[in-house]
């Protein structure tokens, strides 16, 4: 028994419930959740991080969201609501959550706050002082909560497969229960590939932004600035 | 140090999706044999381990085994929820386990995937042909427990399907929801056309037998497959579907033993009372008590034995 048997298979790779199609869906189910979780996390991040008000709820939340079981919250969101993708994106999302959250709120309450008094001193409203001001220091470590985020997410998407949501996990529930090995092994080979993929992209898109970052400040602020 | 973070998320990541990987049934089946003992030192007092599959019923009767054993006085633990067959039969061949519940039809198609037997007699006189020398089989149980398809009874009434012959007609258009392993069963997908001509859409696997109900409920499949002694069945009213031309083989519980067990005659003998004493009926409501009213198996087993006067 060979363990790349099934990966290699061309069969296994095209049509309903092969790895191209599982591959989708886990990407569907990934790109969904964390999208959810930013729409939600950010603005609360933001609000929370700018008034400073509620980080308290920010630790408590994290902290407790982070002890929840993936898979004992589906079960029970299948049971309450049925089975559907909505439900699967919705409890990968409450997992993507706190990773944003507080890398948000940290982000926006961290910004160099001379930089901070200086936009509020050149007359900014607050809604410039969050938009031109911090958010844009804020931006590297919101990145880098989003990666974090994705990465849980793209490796817990596999409880998908329990709630008959397929994804890349469908390989390790199916290939289990009839004990073939290769086909749990390309499920496990192609989620951590993904994991890595998404790592580095996202590695590369904080890097991007916070290189950015840099520059528009010197210029803005002038030579005085020593070059990095 | 990019790359050191890298590596280091990757490997959380694999192992978390690990964990997810093993949580889903239980035990992990990769995991080293815990006790040894593939050297056979001949009956007499030596320990049984009852092995299970993954699921409530295999590890009731598990318990049953176990306990009837211990009560004659030889030393018996369990091993539960192994896995499918494949996982426990290779647990019983390594020594690892040294008993398990079986079902008569399904373990002879197992070793015999061309077997021709259909009702219960012939799946008996087949059987130990079809096994491996060193397993030796115990003697058939009254119980039944069936892979059955089900519909709704709304469905059944709509479309007028009572039986596996009636789905030629709904095939095109019905999704089946059953355990993974069903789609490379005999009496599977493939079998349902092959036998009855029934070409389904679409097979949906499930791993949990509660969420496969609720989706059969919300009509998200049309069909579902279960075990004849599982407690949703009649819980929820679902029409089991008849099966006139036998694709699915009787499967009368039986123990399935390392043949240097077998020979023990206290062990065999503690087992067959169970056997005997054990029915359909029976064998579903004390499915009920653990998966309904959340009893544990061990409880559930003692109870049932001292009623038998087993235990």
């Amino acid at each position: 028994m060979n363990v790349f048997d099934y990966l290699l298979d061309g069969a296994n790779w095209l049509g309903g419930g092969k790895i191209l199609d599982l591959l989708l869906q886990h990407l569907f189910y990934t790109a969904a959740a964390v999208l959810l979780a930013a729409v939600v996390a950010i603005p609360l991040g933001i609000l929370i991080g700018h008034t400073g008000r509620g980080s308290f709820l920010v630790i408590g939340l994290s902290n407790a969201a982070r002890a929840i079981p993936s898979l004992g919250l589906l079960f029970l969101a299948v049971m309450l609501l049925g089975t559907g993708a909505g439900n699967i994106v919705v409890v990968l999302a409450i997992l993507a959550l706190p990773a944003i959250l507080t890398a948000t709120a940290a982000g926006i309450s961290g910004a160099d706050p001379e930089a901070v008094h200086a936009g509020r001193a050149l007359g900014m409203t607050e809604r410039q002082v969050v938009s031109q001001v911090e958010w844009p220091l804020a931006l590297p470590l919101v990145v880098s909560g989003l990666r974090s985020a994705t990465l849980q997410v793209v490796a817990t998407a596999t409880v998908a497969a329990f709630a008959s949501g397929g994804g890349l996990g469908q390989l390790l529930t199916s290939g289990q229960a009839q004990s073939d090995y290769p086909q749990m092994f390309a499920g496990a080979v192609l989620i951590a590939a993904l994991a890595i993929l998404f790592d580095l992209l996202l590695g590369l898109a904080g890097w991007g932004v916070a290189r950015r970052a840099r520059p528009r400040s010197r210029t803005a602020v002038g030579a005085a600035v020593a070059p990095a | 140090m990019n790359l050191r973070r890298t590596v280091t998320v990757a490997g959380v990541s694999l192992a978390s999706l690990l964990l997810a990987a093993c949580g889903g049934a239980g035990t992990d089946p990769l995991a080293e044999p815990s006790a040894g003992g593939s050297a056979s030192s001949g009956g007499g007092g030596q320990p049984v381990i009852v092995g299970s599959a993954a699921f409530t019923e295999s590890t009731v009767v598990a318990e049953l085994y176990a306990q009837a054993i211990a009560a004659k006085g030889v030393q018996a633990s369990t091993k539960l929820n192994i896995g499918s067959r494949e996982v426990y039969l290779k647990a019983l061949e390594d020594g690892s386990i040294s008993v398990v519940p079986e079902y008569t039809g399904n373990l002879l198609l197992n070793y015999d995937q061309d077997a021709t037997a259909t009702t219960a007699e012939e799946v008996e006189q087949a059987l130990p042909e079809a096994l491996p020398a060193d397993f030796k089989l115990g003697s058939p149980s009254a119980a039944v427990d069936q892979d059955v398809y089900v519909v709704t009874k709304e469905y059944s009434e709509a479309n007028g399907v009572t039986s596996l012959a009636d789905l030629e007609k709904v095939a095109a258009d019905a999704i089946l929801g059953g355990p993974s392993e069903l789609a490379t069963r005999a009496y599977g997908p493939e079998g349902l056309d092959k036998v009855y001509g029934a070409k389904i859409k679409q097979f949906k696997p499930y791993d949990s037998a509660a969420v496969r109900a609720r989706d059969l409920n919300d009509g998200k499949i049309q069909i579902g497959e279960f075990f004849s002694t599982e407690a949703v069945i009649p819980d929820n009213g679902y029409v089991v579907l008849e099966d006139p031309q036998a694709m699915i083989l009787p499967q009368n519980v039986v123990p399935l033993y390392r043949a240097e067990v077998a020979s023990d005659a206290t062990v065999t003998g503690a087992v067959d009372a169970v056997q005997q004493a054990l029915t359909t009926e029976e064998l579903t409501a004390l499915n009920k008590q653990v998966d309904v009213d959340k009893a544990d198996p061990d409880d559930v087993a003692k109870e049932w034995l001292t009623s038998k006067g087993l235990a």
